[in-house]
This record gives structure tokens, C-alpha cells and sequence, in this order.
């Protein structure tokens, strides 16, 4: 997954504990090998490899796919699971920022899920293209592990896999989990604590990732139709939804809005924290 | 309640029913948390027959910033009211003694121990604090103390200084207090063994200077450093030691000592312009050096939690006290608990402490017949009750305080030995607590 990921369970019995530990770190693992492009064997790599014919998927595949395929409708293209591939024009290491925007109109032309042939569960990804889950897969497993979580015990048990969380029950003796949301300015302090008692916050954005291109802020988060990172996003934004993939939908979507993510958040009537 | 139409919240939750394959049946429910605690108790002290009554009310409030600073300030208003002994003996015969301001006078029945009924006040204390962190391990705190009384003033600063060691399983501590009080008794402080005056007749005096001693004062130094270790998952240990220096006047400005014929037990005749029988007020050494040695024990069980702590002090006065208190936390369902509470307390008389001062002896340097300064035994009983709400915790704690003395010591000759001297003291303490977030 790329980030610490942990289980809270608040019980007497340690053999739960390790179960839904154990379930946890089984179910991370899966998804990370199944969807992420650095592992050789993945499903994305697959698809990648098919050359741009008819790739058949299994089931979970196609329903990330399909998620994949409502969020680029809902967010008016701006996300697409294709736009991967701007990694070349922009990247990130050791907090600085390269870009290399003179290639921006030539990855414009490999992303854009309406080139991509998508009948469930058939695929056909024209060549050059990629599938990148990256931006749901994590909430995913985080909800795959609530789900399971739910279905073992009555315990509280918060799973949060690098910040996207779900809780399952609340701890009895203060009613709520009690999450931080990290400080933009002092990195690893809490800025505002939020009781959760039920359901699940999804947080994006990354204060310690941005640009700065004439004298003007972007955030890490890129909208598809331009190739570039989104202006005057907030630094961060914290959304509270039922399950993570909605939250972290929320947050992904409020992002791409740029200047306008509050206003479209308010109108969703989200419960939401933006850190500007 | 209007229903708002959402633009794509409809459509986002069955794109996530697809996904997951169900979505869950709890909605979301998530809130900033405050950043104010504020916790609020209404205490109410009452000792047997009649004697001090404590009416008093708390609230503390605490506002946290980022994770580990925090400002915190705390009121106190209390409401003494009752009569407390005067540090005379009962007799066989009416006694009759002189209100502080000069002006009035109160008596004690024969066989009745004397009690100064003039006890009546309001105290107000405040307190304040700031915690700052230095660094990942350290935190450092300041703070102040303040309260007044009619004729008290209290003013106090402090400090503290916290180190994690050894993956924070390990805190050590270092702490300083410093005070300064002021003292500026009713009457004017009395000169120490000097005869208790007849009340007098001078209305346009306000008394100010009548017992010739004027305002006081005394410093107050504590020095604490203390370590507190984890012991496995369950189990923490804290020690910790404090010295404590006070100079200045340490004498109860209110009490006395009785006069009394060495073979007969009876009081003896006041001098010209004193009371009816002779009183003399007490005085007390004008340092004090304190050192106390503190060590508690806390284990975590499944479902509930022990603390367990003795503490052993000693001062120059020939004072040594030790106390053993425990507490156990029974948590009797997800919202409530039940805490009981027992406390045990023993000390030693300071070497000045007199029950009476023997006719035709020579005077003592220091003298007092203050039962705080006596040889007791005292233990308290209690157990508080607390109940968490969607509103904030609500509590009640009850307790039952006995402290017992020697009845009949030594010094009890002649007609002495048929009064209790030391009586034994009951309270009780009832404690409403209501504790929220905003």
C-alpha cells in the first residue's frame, strides 16, 4: 500500500486480534499485488501486456473497473483510472517537484477512459495506455477488511490503511475514535480531532507534495483532461462517508474542483474538513 | 428537516454498493472534537457535630492545541462555615474566651471541648497552567496558583519539566514551586505565649492591632523529581520525592493553649485584663523542612484497573505520616463504572504539640494544642460512581472520613482525665461531578 497500514481492535481476546490482524495484512497484500503497477504479476501489468487486445478480467477486477468508470463520469472526466501515465511528465521525489511539461500533450494522447474498449468483463486497452487503481485501491481494501471485520465481531475495530480509515463500533469508553488530521504546517502533529463513531474518512491531498509553478500552488492531484495538477486545491481535505471509497471519492472529486471543492462538497452535504 | 438533493451522492453510493457488493447499514457519523474540556464538581464536606461545613464548587477548563500544548486554568469557590476547636481543654466550669477582632466573646459548657465559633469564610482560588513540548520527548509546564481568603492571600508560580526515555516507557521529572503568603490575621497576629485579652467595649476600633503581632507572612519552596516506569503492557509503577522548605509565620494565628494546675487538671485564673482563666496563643517554630518519598503502583486488568500508593513523610518538626491509599476501578458496562476507595493515614505529634500547658512550668519555646499537630489515626472510606452520556460524564462520589487521637493522654491529670481530649472526628464528603466537551 505504500503507507503504514493498522488494525485497532479493542478486545480482551488476543486471538481475535491477531485474526483481524492477520486478515488485514492477507487482504493489503492481495490488492497491492493484484493492482499495483509495480508488482510484476498484476493485474494492471496484465492488462498492459495484452498489446491492445481483448483482455478478459475476473469479477473484483471489473467492478473496480466499473467504480473507475462511474468516478470519471461523476467528476466530468477530470479522474480517469488512464491518467497514470502523466507520472512521466510529473514527478515526485524527496519532496522536489520534476516536470517535464514539454511531454504533456503527447500523454494527453494515451489517457482517457473513452478510448478504452470496456465491456464487462472484456478490456481492450489501446497500446501506450495504462490502468493505475492507485487512487482507489487502498480505500477498497480498507472497506474489504471492515466488511470481513463486521461480519467476526461486535469489538470496535478501526482499520486504517495510511490515513483512509473505516471503524467497525466505537470504543465504549469514550464513545468515538478519536482521529487527527495532520497539521499542513507541523508535519506529524494533528490539527483537528474527529470523533468518529461509525463509518469512515478518506483524507487527500498531501501537504508535503506540491508545486509551485509562477508563483502559483498546485496539489498533487492531476486532472486528466489537462495533464496538469489541479490549482488552488486545498492542501488537504478530510471527508467522512459511510465507507472509505466513498470518502476517498469525495475527497479525490472535491480536489479535482480546485477553488470550488468546498462549494461542491457543501452541495453534496458532505461532512467534510478542508485544510487551505 | 429539508431534504437536499445531492448531485452525485446517489450515484457515488451505487457505483460503492456495486464495488463492495453491499453497503453498510450504519451511517456515517463523525464530528470535530472539541477543543475545550471543561470539568465542573459541586463538593459538599461535613464533619460530626456540628463543626465545619465545606460547601464548594470547581470548574476546570482545558483547551488543547495541536497534539501536546495545552492551556488549562482552574476556579475554586469555597464556603466554610462551623466552629473548629481553639486548642483549649474542656473544665469543670464555664470558660469564656475573646473573638479574634477583640469585640465579642464566645464560652464552652463545663465538660464541653472549646470550639471557636467564629469560623466563617469564603475562599476563592484560581489556578493556571501552560504545557509546551520541547522536541519529540520532553515537555516543559508553567503555571500559577492564586487564592484569597479575608485575611489569606496566596500567590504561587511553578514548573515542571518531563522527560521520555527508552521508547517512552520511561518519564522522569523535575519540578519547582515557589509561593508567597500573606497573612493578616483579624486582631493582628498574637505574640506567641502570650496571654489570650479580655474582650473589650471599643467600638470605634476595628481591631486591627489588638492582639499586637500586625501581618504576617511566609515562603514556601517544593522541589519534586520523580520517574514513572512502565512495566509491561499492564502494569506502571511512579516514585517520586519532594522537598519542601516554608519560612515565615507558620503559627495558627486563632488557636491557643490552656493553662492548667499541674496535679489538679483545673484551669488557672487569667491575668489582670485577660480572660477569666489564662489562655496563651500559640507559636510554633518559623521554618519548616518536609521531605516526602511517594511510590504507586497501577495495574491493568481485562476489564478494569488498581492503583495502589504509600507515601511515607517527614519534617523537622517531628512530624512523620504515612499513607496508604488504593483505588480500584471497576468498569461495570461500556458507560459506567464504579470506583471504590480506601485511604489509611497515620502521624506522629510534632515535638512542640501540647494538649495543655502545665501551671509553674517553664515556658516552652514552641507550643501548640492544634489536633492537626497531635499523634491520629485516620481512614477514609468511599467509592465514587460515574456514568458516561452522549453529554459528557456525569459522577458521584461518596466518602466517610474518621480520624482518631489518643483520647487521654499522658498530660490528662486531675480533672482532664474525665474529658475526651482529642475527640474523634467523622465527615462526610459528597462530590457531584459533571465533566464535557465543547
Amino acid at each position: 500500500m505504500g503507507s503504514p497500514c493498522e488494525v485497532l481492535c479493542e478486545t480482551a481476546d488476543p486471538r481475535l486480534a491477531k485474526r483481524l490482524g492477520n486478515f488485514a495484512r492477507g487482504e493489503a497484500r492481495r490488492v497491492d499485488l493484484k493492482y499495483s503497477r509495480y508488482q510484476p504479476g498484476s493485474v494492471v501489468n496484465a492488462m498492459q501486456a495484452s498489446h491492445g487486445k481483448r483482455y478478459h478480467v475476473d469479477d473484483e477486477t471489473a467492478r473496480m473497473l466499473d467504480f473507475g468508470a462511474a468516478l470519471w463520469r461523476l467528476s466530468n472526466k477530470a479522474f480517469d483510472l488512464t491518467s497514470g501515465v502523466l507520472r512521466y511528465a510529473w514527478s515526485f521525489d524527496q519532496g522536489k517537484v520534476r516536470s517535464d511539461i514539454s511531454r504533456i500533450p503527447e500523454l494527453l494522447k494515451r489517457i482517457g477512459w473513452d478510448r478504452v474498449g470496456w465491456q464487462p468483463a472484456d478490456i481492450i486497452l489501446p497500446e501506450g495506455m495504462e490502468i493505475d487503481f492507485g487512487g482507489i485501491g487502498k480505500e477498497y481494501a480498507v472497506d474489504r477488511v471492515a466488511d470481513w471485520a463486521a461480519s467476526q465481531t461486535k469489538c470496535p475495530v478501526l482499520i486504517n490503511f495510511g490515513g483512509d480509515l473505516r471503524c467497525v463500533g466505537a470504543p465504549p469508553a469514550s464513545g468515538a475514535w478519536q482521529v487527527g488530521i495532520e497539521s499542513i504546517e507541523n508535519f506529524g502533529k494533528a490539527t483537528k480531532r474527529i470523533e468518529l463513531k461509525s463509518g469512515a474518512l478518506a483524507t487527500s491531498g498531501d501537504a508535503r507534495r506540491h508545486i509551485e509553478i509562477d508563483g502559483k500552488r498546485y496539489g498533487h492531484i492531476f486532472d486528466a483532461r489537462t495533464g496538469w495538477p489541479v490549482a488552488n486545491a486545498p492542501r488537504s481535505i478530510t471527508v467522512a462517508a459511510p465507507t472509505c471509497s466513498q470518502a476517498g471519492s469525495y475527497s479525490t472529486l472535491a480536489m479535482l474542483k480546485g477553488e470550488g471543492a468546498e462549494a461542491f462538497l457543501d452541495a453534496e452535504d458532505a461532512r467534510y474538513w478542508c485544510l487551505r | 428537516m429539508q431534504l437536499k438533493k445531492k448531485p452525485i451522492g446517489g450515484k457515488l453510493a451505487a457505483a460503492t454498493c456495486s464495488l463492495l457488493g453491499a453497503l453498510p447499514s450504519t451511517p456515517v457519523v463523525a464530528q470535530e472534537a472539541g477543543d475545550w474540556d471543561i470539568d465542573t464538581s459541586l463538593l459538599y464536606y461535613g464533619e460530626s457535630d456540628g463543626r465545619v461545613t465545606d460547601v464548594s464548587l470547581d470548574a476546570s477548563v482545558r483547551r488543547a492545541f495541536d497534539e501536546d500544548r495545552a492551556l488549562n486554568f482552574s476556579l475554586t469557590v469555597d464556603s466554610l462555615t462551623g466552629a473548629t476547636p481553639n486548642g483549649a481543654v474542656p473544665a469543670n466550669t464555664l470558660q469564656t474566651f475573646t473573638g479574634a477582632s477583640g469585640n465579642n466573646s464566645y464560652t464552652a459548657q463545663p465538660g464541653e471541648l472549646p470550639l471557636d465559633p467564629t469560623f466563617l469564610d469564603t475562599r476563592v482560588a484560581l489556578s493556571g497552567g501552560w504545557q509546551q513540548p520541547i522536541g519529540e520527548n520532553s515537555r516543559w509546564n508553567v503555571g500559577f496558583s492564586t487564592s484569597h481568603e479575608y485575611d489569606y492571600l496566596h500567590l504561587g508560580v511553578n514548573t515542571r519539566y518531563e522527560h521520555d526515555f527508552n521508547l517512552k516507557n520511561t518519564t522522569a521529572y523535575v519540578g519547582l514551586a515557589f509561593a508567597q503568603d500573606d497573612i493578616e490575621p483579624v486582631g493582628g497576629a498574637p505574640i506567641g505565649l502570650t496571654p489570650m485579652l479580655a474582650e473589650r467595649d471599643d467600638d470605634d476600633d476595628d481591631g486591627d492591632d489588638f492582639r499586637g503581632g500586625g501581618d504576617q507572612s511566609k515562603d514556601v519552596i517544593d522541589a519534586l523529581i520523580g520517574v514513572t516506569q512502565l512495566l509491561g503492557r499492564r502494569d506502571l509503577i511512579e516514585v517520586s520525592y519532594t522537598y519542601g522548605q516554608s519560612d515565615g509565620y507558620l503559627t495558627d494565628p486563632y488557636k491557643i493553649l490552656s493553662v492548667v494546675d499541674p496535679v489538679t487538671g483545673v484551669p488557672v485564673a487569667g491575668p489582670v485584663g485577660g480572660t477569666p482563666y489564662l489562655y496563651l496563643w500559640e507559636h510554633r517554630p518559623d521554618s519548616r523542612t518536609k521531605q516526602t518519598g511517594f511510590v504507586e503502583w497501577r495495574h491493568a486488568f481485562d476489564r478494569d484497573s488498581l492503583a495502589l500508593s504509600a507515601r511515607y513523610m517527614t519534617d523537622d518538626w517531628g512530624v512523620d505520616s504515612q499513607t496508604v491509599e488504593t483505588r480500584y476501578r471497576w468498569n461495570i458496562n461500556e458507560r459506567s463504572y464504579l470506583e471504590p476507595h480506601l485511604r489509611w493515614y497515620t502521624q506522629s505529634a510534632a515535638d512542640f504539640y501540647r494538649t495543655v500547658l502545665f501551671d509553674g512550668d517553664q515556658l516552652p519555646e514552641y507550643a501548640s494544642a492544634d489536633q492537626r499537630l497531635a499523634d491520629f489515626d485516620a481512614y477514609t472510606v468511599g467509592a465514587k460512581y460515574g456514568r458516561r452520556t452522549d453529554y459528557g460524564e456525569f459522577s458521584l462520589r461518596v466518602e466517610y472520613y474518621r480520624q482518631e487521637g489518643d483520647p487521654s493522654p499522658g498530660s490528662a491529670v486531675g480533672d482532664l482525665a474525665g474529658f475526651e481530649l482529642l475527640p474523634p472526628l467523622t465527615a462526610y464528603i459528597v462530590q457531584f461531578g459533571y465533566k464535557f466537551r465543547l
